[in-house]
C-alpha cells in the first residue's frame, strides 16, 4: 500500500518531528525508570507519544495511532500512579516504541507494510485492566514469550528488526516454564536508531546563519576594497602605499574568510548527543542480559563534531561499551569480593582538545590482562611465539585489534566472534582517528579515541620528499623528529628506530612513492611518526616545510584508490600537492613486506 | 561510435562534423569537438605515484585537480621535450574530467561524415589501433580519427579505481 498524502510537506513535517520525538523518547524512558518519581518527565513521555499519536491520526496512518492509542494508555495509568513502574512495563513500553520506529521509518520508506501489530499491544493490554497494578505477577509469561523471540530470531547487529518482529507471533499468552529474564531485543534500539536518524537535510540555528550572513558581508566590503584597491594601483595613485595597504587587506582578508571557514564548519557541526542518547538504552538491556549492575555516565554530550565523522563514530561506540560491559566489568559478586562498590560504572566522556575531539569509554572493571591476551592470541594462531618475544605490553594490547581476536571461549550473541574491535579499527581508521588504550589490571581500562573535528579541510604538515612536496594530516602525525640515518636499525629486513622505550618501523618515503632521487645522501634526515588508530610508524622525509590548513580535493574515479594517496590538495602556488594516508601507507607497507619475504 | 559520431553531427546541421586536429609525432589525429572541454598550455604537473607510466601527474585547473595523460606513451611513442608548442587537451572521458598531452594543436577541421573510412585492418594491435574510430582521408593530408573512451579497456578502469 502505497503512502497517498495529498499534502508531501506535511508529511515530511511529521516524518522529521516524529523521528526527533522518538529518539529523545528512548532516553527519556531509561531515565524514567531510574527516577520513576519525576512527575515532569513523565508528562515529558507522555505528551511525545501523544503528539505522535495526533500526528498520525491527522495523517491517517492507522497502524501508528493503534499502537501509540495503547501505549499512551498504559502510561497514563503510570501517570495517574494507578500503575507501578516495573522493569517489565519498561519492556513492553520500549518494544511498543520500537514498534512504532518500525511504522514510522516504513512510512518514510514510502510504503506501509501490514506489521504484525497484535503481540505487542496483547503484552501492553494487561498493564490496562484495572487489577494489573502489581506487574510482577505476569512477568514471567513476558520473560517466556521474550526467550522465545531471541531463540526464533536471534538478532545480530545488522540485522533490520523489521525482519524480526513479524516472526514473533506466538499467542499472546501461552504459559510456559518461567524463563530467565531477556530483554527484548537487546539489538535493536542501535539498528534503528540509524534508519530513523536522518541526515540528508540540515537544521540550522537562525542565528548561525545570521552570523554567516554577516561575515559574507564582510567578505564583499573586503572584495571591493580589493577591486578599489587595484584599480587606484593602475591610476598611479600614490603607488608608495600599495604595498602598505595590500598588506593590511589580505590581513583582513584572511581574519574573514578563516571566520567564515568557522562559521559553515560549525553548520555542519552536531553534537554527540545524537550518539550518546541511544547509549542509556543500550547499557540498560546489556547489563540486564549479562546481570551486571551498571551506572552509565555521559559527559560531554554538547561537544560538537562534524556529521560525517557523527555517522561513523556509532558502531565502534557501540562496540566498545559492549566491551566494557561484557568484558571489563566484573560480576556484582566479584566486584564485592575485590573491595568494589556492588554496581560498576562506565564513563562515556566527550570533549574538544585542539582541533581533535576526543572520546573516551571508562570503566572500572578489572583491567586487561596482558598475559591472557598474548596466551589468546598464540591460541589463535594469530602470531607466533617469536612474534610476542618481542612485543612490548602496547603492542600486545593492541593484538585486541586484530580480526578473529576474542578472549572468549565460546562465541555468545553478545561476543566472542573477534569482529568487534576490527570494526573499530576499521572506522576509526576510516575517519583518520587514533586509538590509544589506558589499562590497569583490576582497576578497570579506558579507551580513548582521537578524531579529527572535520574531513573536508584539514590541518597538515607539509614536508619535502626529494624535491617534492606532500601533505601529511596532522590529526595523525604523533611528533617529528631530525635524525641522523645512522641510527636507523634493521630487524629482519625492516629499517626501525629505537625510540624511548619502543621500537618503531620505518617508512621511506622516497621508496614508498618511488621519487626520483637527487643524489644528494643526506646523512640527516627527519622522521615523521604518524599513528593510525593503534598503529604507530615513522615515515622518513627529507625536510619539513611547515603546517598549513588545506582544503581536501578529491583526484577523481582514475585515480582513487592510490596506495598511500588520500587525495590532494592545492597550494598557495597554484601547484597541486598529494596528501598522505597513513592509513592506505601502513596497510601498503605490510603488503610491500609480504611481497619481499615472498 | 560511428552512430554516436552521426548523432552528434546531426545537431551541428547535416552530417558535417567538426574536429580538433592535433599533432603527435608528426601524425595528425581528429577529436570530435565536442569532447574538448578547453586546451591550455603547459603547467606544473605534480608526479603521481605508483601510477601506470602514461599517468603523468595531476594539475589544478582552477580549483579543480584532473589527471594528466600522455598521449605519446600511452601510444608507446617515443618520449619528446615539452615545448611552447605542446598542449593539453582537456576533455570529458567517461565522465571524468582528464588532460591529455599531445604536440601541438592546429586547428578545427569540418568533415562530412562521408569521407570516414573504417580503420584499415592491421597486423599489429597496438593500443592506438583500439581507439582509432576511423581515418579521413583529405587531398593531401591523412587524419586519424581518435575514439578516447576505447582507450580505457573496461579492465583498465576498473584497475584505475583498485589499484591496490
Amino acid at each position: 500500500m502505497a503512502i497517498d498524502c495529498e499534502d508531501q510537506e506535511l508529511l515530511e513535517g511529521f516524518l522529521a518531528e516524529t523521528t526527533e520525538l522518538l529518539e529523545k523518547l528512548d532516553d527519556d524512558l531509561v531515565t524514567l525508570e531510574k527516577s520513576p518519581e519525576d512527575a515532569e518527565l513523565m508528562n515529558r513521555i507522555f505528551r511525545s507519544i501523544h503528539t505522535v499519536k495526533g500526528a498520525s491520526s491527522f495523517l491517517g496512518f492507522d497502524l501508528l495511532v493503534k499502537v501509540t492509542h495503547k501505549t499512551e494508555d498504559v502510561l497514563n495509568r503510570l501517570r495517574k500512579a494507578e500503575l507501578i513502574l516495573s522493569s517489565e512495563i519498561m519492556d513492553v513500553i520500549l518494544e511498543a516504541v520500537d514498534l512504532v520506529k518500525t511504522l514510522v521509518s516504513d512510512i518514510k520508506g514510502g510504503d506501509i507494510v501490514e506489521r504484525e501489530l497484535e503481540s505487542t499491544i496483547a503484552k501492553l493490554i494487561p498493564f490496562l485492566s484495572e487489577s494489573a497494578t502489581e506487574a510482577t505477577v505476569l512477568a514471567p509469561v513476558f520473560a517466556s514469550l521474550q526467550e522465545e523471540k531471541s531463540k526464533a530470531a536471534p538478532t545480530l547487529p545488522g540485522e533490520k528488526p523489521q525482519e524480526a518482529l513479524p516472526q514473533v507471533s506466538p499467542p499472546p499468552i501461552r504459559l510456559k516454564e518461567p524463563a530467565p529474564e531477556k530483554a527484548p531485543l537487546p539489538r535493536a534500539p542501535a539498528a534503528k536508531g540509524e534508519e530513523l536518524a536522518d541526515n540528508s537535510t540540515v537544521r540550522v540555528d537562525v542565528k548561525r546563519l545570521d552570523d554567516l550572513m554577516n561575515q559574507v558581508g564582510e567578505l564583499v566590503l573586503e572584495r571591493n576594497r580589493m577591486i578599489q584597491l587595484h584599480s587606484d594601483y593602475q591610476f598611479g595613485v600614490d603607488p608608495a602605499g600599495f604595498s602598505d595597504d595590500f598588506g593590511k587587506l589580505s590581513k583582513r582578508m584572511n581574519f574573514v574568510t578563516s571566520e567564515l571557514q568557522t562559521q559553515v564548519l560549525k553548520m555542519r557541526m552536531l553534537p554527540v548527543e545524537k550518539v550518546f542518547k541511544k547509549f542509556p538504552r543500550i547499557v540498560r538491556n546489556l547489563a540486564r542480559d549479562l546481570g551486571k549492575e551498571v551506572d552509565l555516565q555521559i559527559i560531554g554530550e554538547e561537544t560538537e563534531l562534524d556529521r560525517s565523522v557523527v555517522d561513523e563514530i556509532g558502531d565502534p561506540l557501540i562496540h566498545l561499551i559492549r566491551n566494557a560491559l561484557d568484558h571489563g566489568l566484573e560480576m556484582p559478586d566479584e566486584r564485592l569480593a575485590a573491595g568494589k562498590t556492588r554496581c560498576g560504572t562506565v564513563v562515556l566522556s566527550a570533549a574538544h582538545e585542539g582541533n581533535q575531539i576526543v572520546i573516551s569509554i571508562k570503566d572500572n572493571g578489572r583491567g586487561i590482562d596482558p598475559d591472557r591476551v598474548s596466551r589468546k592470541a598464540l591460541e589463535k594462531g594469530l602470531i607466533t611465539e617469536e612474534q610476542l618475544a618481542v612485543m612490548g605490553n602496547r603492542e600486545i594490547l593492541d593484538l585486541l585489534f586484530l580480526p578473529g581476536f576474542s578472549t572468549k571461549e565460546q562465541a555468545t550473541d553478545l561476543s566472542g566472534r573477534g569482529v568487534g574491535m576490527d570494526v573499530v579499527r576499521t572506522n576509526i581508521r576510516k575517519l583518520n582517528g587514533i586509538i590509544e588504550i589506558k589499562n590497569e589490571i583490576g582497576r578497570g581500562s579506558e579507551f580513548i579515541l582521537k578524531l579529527p573535528l572535520t574531513l573536508a579541510i584539514i590541518q597538515s604538515l607539509l614536508v619535502e620528499v626529494e624535491r617534492e612536496v606532500y601533505s601529511i594530516p596532522l590529526a595523525s602525525v604523533i611528533e617529528t623528529m631530525r635524525v641522523n640515518q645512522e641510527e636507523f636499525h634493521v630487524v629482519g629486513g625492516q629499517e626501525v628506530l629505537k625510540l624511548r622505550d619502543s621500537v618503531l618501523p620505518l617508512l621511506r618515503l622516497q621508496r614508498v612513492f618511488a621519487c626520483a632521487e637527487t643524489g644528494a645522501d643526506r646523512r640527516t634526515c627527519y622522521v615523521v611518526i604518524v599513528g593510525v588508530a593503534e598503529k604507530r610508524v615513522g615515515l622518513v622525509v627529507t625536510r619539513l616545510l611547515g603546517q598549513q590548513e588545506v582544503a581536501i580535493k578529491s583526484l577523481g574515479k582514475f585515480l582513487a584508490n592510490l596506495p598511500g594517496i588520500g587525495g590532494s590538495t592545492i597550494m598557495g602556488d597554484g601547484r597541486v600537492a598529494l596528501i598522505v594516508d597513513p592509513m592506505g601507507l601502513i596497510g601498503g607497507g605490510e603488503a610491500a613486506g609480504v611481497r619481499k619475504t615472498a | 561510435m560511428q552512430t554516436a559520431l552521426k548523432l552528434k553531427g546531426e545537431e551541428y546541421g547535416g552530417e558535417l562534423i567538426q574536429l580538433v586536429s592535433f599533432n603527435l609525432e608528426q601524425e595528425e589525429y581528429g577529436i570530435n569537438v565536442l569532447m574538448v572541454r578547453e586546451i591550455i598550455r603547459m603547467l606544473n604537473i605534480t608526479r603521481v605515484p605508483n601510477t601506470p607510466a602514461y599517468v603523468e601527474g595531476v594539475i589544478n585547473l582552477r580549483g579543480k585537480v584532473i589527471p594528466i595523460i600522455s598521449l605519446r606513451r600511452k601510444f608507446d611513442l617515443a618520449e619528446a621535450e615539452y615545448d611552447k608548442r605542446t598542449r593539453i587537451m582537456v576533455m570529458e572521458v567517461v565522465g571524468e574530467m582528464m588532460g591529455f598531452i599531445v604536440d601541438e594543436v592546429s586547428e578545427v577541421i569540418r568533415i562530412s561524415e562521408k569521407e570516414i573510412q573504417p580503420p584499415p585492418p592491421v597486423v599489429s594491435s597496438g593500443i592506438e589501433q583500439e581507439c582509432m574510430a576511423g581515418v579521413i582521408n583529405q587531398a593531401d593530408r591523412l587524419l586519424v580519427l581518435l575514439d578516447l573512451e576505447r582507450m580505457f579497456s573496461a579492465d583498465e578502469r576498473r584497475m584505475f579505481s583498485n589499484v591496490a
